[in-house]
């Protein structure tokens, strides 16, 4: 189970690293990346919220769609006022297809695995996209909206990590 | 108050009785609501204001005095609570939104965000 969060790590991060090659992402970029990323998390936790078999794994995934649909809507909402067309890159496509395979790797385990699967695959993910945007996000926002955005909502991702480490604990003293 | 929810009384009592228990409803919602609009010197106290925003309550500790008004303005993107437990609770706080409370007794009160792990406050309230 270790050694596949890794691998996901290193599929994340291996999208970061590979914008980071290319050079600095624009902010048309770095607007898909922000709404893949809140996307891929969403898609996750609806799929938790109904297959998840404990109480606090479910509270958590109820959180995380709520709260990434709340930056989605601000992210989408300030990208039409700047009139920012989000652009696929190396980085939001990244992010997608670890996504799509966290979905279906997940799709066909239930119960605790379940349970395991998605909190270790929300460590990783959290601490890719908080590595994602102060390496590379942040840090090559243009826009004055768009970087006090990316740092506005930075606190909530270091919240979601701590959040899920903590039932990861809880779940690996099962 | 209670035996307007009853279904029992409800059915007995009938349309007028329902008008009543809803106007109930909307009078005792007004508190909880806490409208921010109502100016501070009703309740005699001054108003003062916490803020929610990047997952912090700022300030972080409040001192009041007995019967001031304490009103957290949700500046994030998601819901928070305000909620000590057994003594005051906001429920969710939308985007946006604000929750007033009226500070009534003295005491030490420390809160956190039902929601999230690492949001804490303290109310001081002399």
């Amino acid at each position: 189970m270790r050694k596949a969060v890794y691998v996901l790590g290193a599929v994340l991060g291996s999208g970061i690293a590979l914008a980071w090659a290319q050079g600095m992402p624009s902010d048309p970029q770095i607007a898909a990346i922000v709404v893949t990323a809140n996307q891929v998390d969403i898609d996750a936790g609806k799929l938790a919220e109904q297959k998840a078999q404990g109480s606090e794994v479910k509270a958590f995934a109820k959180r995380m769609i709520t709260d990434h649909t709340g930056v989605n809507q601000a992210a989408v909402g300030l990208a039409q006022k700047l009139h920012l067309t989000p652009e696929s890159n190396p980085t939001s496509q990244s992010l997608k297809e670890g996504g799509e395979q966290n979905i279906a790797k997940l799709s066909g385990l239930s119960g605790q695995a379940f349970d395991k699967a998605y909190i270790d695959h929300e460590v990783a993910y959290h601490e890719s996209v908080l590595d994602a945007l102060d390496k590379v996000l942040i840090p090559s926002a243009q826009n004055a909206e768009l970087k006090a955005l990316l740092v506005k909502v930075r606190p909530a991702f270091v919240d979601h990590l701590n959040h899920a480490k903590m039932i990861q604990s809880t779940l690996a003293g099962q | 108050m209670y035996q307007l929810h009853s279904p029992a009384r409800r059915h007995e009592t009938g349309a007028p009785a329902l008008i009543l228990a809803f106007a109930m409803m909307l009078l005792a919602a007004v508190p909880l609501a806490g409208h921010a609009a109502q100016p501070a010197h009703r309740s005699g106290g001054r108003a003062h204001t916490v803020i929610i925003e990047g997952m912090r309550f700022t300030p972080q500790t409040l001192t009041v005095h007995r019967g001031d008004r304490v009103t957290w303005v949700n500046k994030d993107l998601f819901p928070h609570t305000v909620t000590a437990a057994g003594k005051f609770d906001s429920h969710e706080i939308a985007a946006g939104a604000s929750w007033t409370y009226v500070a009534a007794k003295a005491g030490e009160y420390d809160y956190v965000c039902t929601l999230h792990v690492g949001m804490t406050g303290r109310l001081e309230v002399r």
